[in-house]
């Protein structure tokens, strides 16, 4: 335990940098699922064709080559445009801890596409067609008649997409972002304590899934309070 | 009470059964008479499901005393068993296992309980759908039947057992109504050989026709039992009368 | 900068050689997962409290840590003790390959029995009573009337399960094997040529994602024959 203790404050780093990952992927996975979302249920074909061609892929490729591929691949491509600017650039990239939040953003979004799309059609539409009937705009009937209760609908796979975020950050430290994978190499490097180290890293990850899967809970109980008083 | 003679088959002596806080049945006593049709109604909530699930041990009883045929239900496993060979239920929601074909639903039990072989199970699976009049449906899944067909299916797989008494909840109230008429034909063919036999049901009708003991039950009690003639003539309780104008009505 | 097609058709065949590996890890990992989910789901309906929590926990755990985590601490971490080291075991522990079949199978068992127990739940209540009332036996109504139908149940999110686990798979690269990632990485070393290398394996990948919900659909179809009208 000792050993830890020394490596406490490292880890503890390490675990921001993991909440700072799943903050930013979080967002963009919202952004990517609403999107993916609306042009599957739009009426272009071009839109319906990328958004299947999105979800289909992402949902088939391990995350680790999405992850590789999105930071060596848009290194590349940057690379590529640097030098014809200015030919002694060697290697341009986009910072670790960005492409990595972007890789699993994507990979989670196509599973967030599908649980909007399902939820934006839970919405009955009886609700959409009285509220227009009522007046109220387009623009307003989306967001005071289906968003509040699209939320519902979509919350408890949104509980597991959050689950999965959080837990795709572990492949971060292959593109060196010094999360608590990466704190944990370094230690078993230093110590000799592989075991005592990717505990730590588990238990760590465990306390998150935790806090998310309870957050959920709680929140499932606000959403659907209108449902128990009618009961 | 009615002055019935007669062995009685089915002994319900002040039973009581409560779910949690809530007391579902409050000294229930009923005899049933060997060969007797009762049909029991009441309003919902009243109990009816209760004291016939009790009867075949789906429900446990917490006070009183049940016999069936001779066997005391307690919580002795071997009277349990014997006691569900000698019952037969039938169910509002059907229940037939749907991932067996007809025929194989009626095969299972006999099977796997009575230990017979496929081919004898076989043989007595189409003597039973031929007698529900469906024996052209026997290798179609329950999905692919109608209401009333698979209604009839599920009489018939209780029928394999051989059972001396037959349960039935509300057994025409999951139905349209066009598949009533067969799914009530077969039952009173059924009352017509002589089998002993509980129903749970409004249809008035079919108690007119085929009970020997119309039962109304209301807040977990039997307020009141008469053969039909007198019980929709003279009722003799208030409640039975209110009920009675409601269903009547439609 | 560009994609180039010719350099994706020479590193095809050098990537689906790294597909046996992918396809055994796959195959083997699934079929001791899946014996140990059985195992596990039946603790979790036993009734007995002490087995229900442990299968729990148990549960809880794989579900809640990253597949990396799992691998790394058997990989990685068994390693640190003496008596592990010293034991039989060690002609196992020390392969990656044996650490891989271990920590994605465990891995696995949770997840499936999760799916397994949904599946379970999702049987009618109606369905037991008429089994109980037709005087069948706890593990008669288990085996003839709750298993086939929960399988059923099962089936898809099994199906995503095993895709799950196919993506899961690529993790071995980072412990020393050449799987078709693996491959991957290594063309990529040599090459530098990311895009192209990467999105044929992604390929290969998707190929069997689609052979697996092929599988998984001709499975619903046989055992959902009932479904249908
Ligand atoms: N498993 C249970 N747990 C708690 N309460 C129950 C349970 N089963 C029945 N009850 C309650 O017991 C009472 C009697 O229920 P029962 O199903 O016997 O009524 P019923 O007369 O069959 O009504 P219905 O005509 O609606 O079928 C009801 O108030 C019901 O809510
Ligand atoms: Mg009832």
């Amino acid at each position: 335990m000792g050993v830890v203790v020394e490596w406490l404050d490292a880890f503890l780093w390490g675990a921001l940098v993991v909440l700072r990952v799943f903050f930013v992927a979080l967002i963009f996975t919202v952004v990517w699922g609403l999107i993916g979302a609306s042009a599957k249920l739009s009426d272009s074909a071009i839109a319906r064709g990328i958004a299947n061609a999105y979800t289909t892929v992402l949902r088939g490729t391990p995350e680790l080559l999405v992850l590789l591929i999105v930071y060596f691949g848009s290194a590349v491509t940057l690379t590529g445009i640097a030098k014809l600017v200015d030919p002694s650039v060697k290697f341009v990239h986009i910072p670790p801890f960005w492409a990595g939040s972007l890789a699993i953003s994507f990979i989670v979004g196509a599973y967030a596409t599908e649980t909007f799309r399902g939820a934006f059609l839970g919405v009955d539409r009886g609700q959409v067609e009285a509220a227009r009937a009522l007046g109220l705009t387009p623009a307003q009937t989306f967001f005071y008649v289906r968003l509040p209760q699209m939320w519902r609908l979509a919350l408890p796979a949104f509980g597991n997409h959050m689950n999965s975020l959080i837990k795709d950050t572990a492949l971060l430290s292959v593109i060196g972002v010094e999360e608590i994978v990466y704190v944990a190499d370094r230690a078993t490097t230093m110590t000799n304590k592989p075991f005592t180290m990717y505990l730590v890293v588990a238990i760590i990850y465990l306390g998150f899934v935790s806090v998310i899967i309870k957050t959920v809970a709680v929140l499932e109980v606000y959403a659907n309070r209108h449902l128990d008083r009618a009961r | 009470m009615p002055a019935d003679s007669g062995e009685p088959i089915i002994v319900l002596d002040q039973v009581t059964k409560s779910f949690g806080g809530f007391q579902a049945l409050k000294g229930v006593s009923l005899n049933v008479v060997r060969g007797h049709k009762v049909v029991v109604c009441g309003p919902s909530g009243s109990g009816k499901s209760t004291m016939i699930r009790c009867i075949n041990r789906l429900e446990e009883h917490n006070g009183g005393r049940i016999v069936v045929d001779g066997i005391e239900l307690t919580a002795s496993i071997k009277n349990i068993d014997a006691v569900r060979r000698e019952v037969g239920m039938v169910f509002q929601q059907f229940n037939l296992f749907p991932h067996l074909t007809a025929v194989e639903n009626l095969m299972l039990a006999p099977r796997l309980v009575r230990k017979i072989s496929k081919k004898e199970a076989r043989a007595l699976a189409m003597q039973y759908l031929e007698r529900v009049h469906i024996p052209e449906q026997a290798d179609k899944y329950p999905a692919q039947l109608s209401g009333g067909q698979q209604q009839r299916v599920a009489i018939a797989r209780s029928l394999c057992m051989k059972p001396q008494i037959m349960l039935f909840d509300e057994p025409t109230s999951a139905l349209d109504p066009e598949m009533i008429k067969e799914v009530l034909d077969v039952m009173g063919e059924l009352a017509q050989e002589g089998m002993t036999m509980i129903v749970v049901t409004h249809e008035m009708g079919f108690a007119r026709s085929v009970a020997d003991l119309v039962v109304f039950m209301d807040k977990g009690e039997i307020v009141e039992q008469a053969p039909p003639a007198e019980f929709f003539a003279r009722p003799r309780s208030d409640r039975t009368r209110a009920f009675l104008g409601q269903i009547l009505k439609h | 900068m560009s994609f180039e097609l010719a350099l994706v058709w020479e590193s095809l065949p050098k990537i689906v050689e790294g597909m046996g590996l992918t396809i055994e890890l796959l195959v083997l990992s699934l079929v001791v997962g899946t014996a140990l989910a059985v195992g596990l789901v039946l603790m979790r309906i036993s009734g007995i409290a002490v087995l229900e929590w442990t299968a729990f926990v148990y549960t809880y755990i794989f579900r809640g840590t990253p597949m990396l985590v799992q691998l790394f601490i058997i990989y990685h971490g068994l390693a640190q003790f003496e008596a592990i080291r010293d034991s039989f075991l060690w002609v196992f522990l020390r392969e990656p390959f044996w650490c891989a079949i271990l920590a994605f199978s465990l891995n696995v068992a949770a997840y499936t029995a999760e799916i397994l127990r949904g599946g379970i739940q999702g049987v009618d209540r109606g369905l037991h009573e008429a089994g109980r009332a037709l005087g069948l036996k706890t593990h008669q109504r288990f085996l003839y009337i709750t298993a086939p139908i929960a399988i059923r149940l099962s089936l898809p999110a099994y199906g995503n399960e095993i895709i799950s686990l196919l993506k899961g798979t690529a993790l071995v690269s980072l412990i020393t094997m050449y799987d078709i990632t693996g491959v991957a990485r290594t063309i990529v070393a040599k090459t530098f040529a990311p895009y192209e290398i990467f999105v044929s394996a992604a390929i290969v990948y998707l190929c069997l994602t689609w052979l697996i919900q092929r599988g998984i659909g001709l499975a619903e179809r046989r055992f959902g024959r009932y479904v249908r009208r």
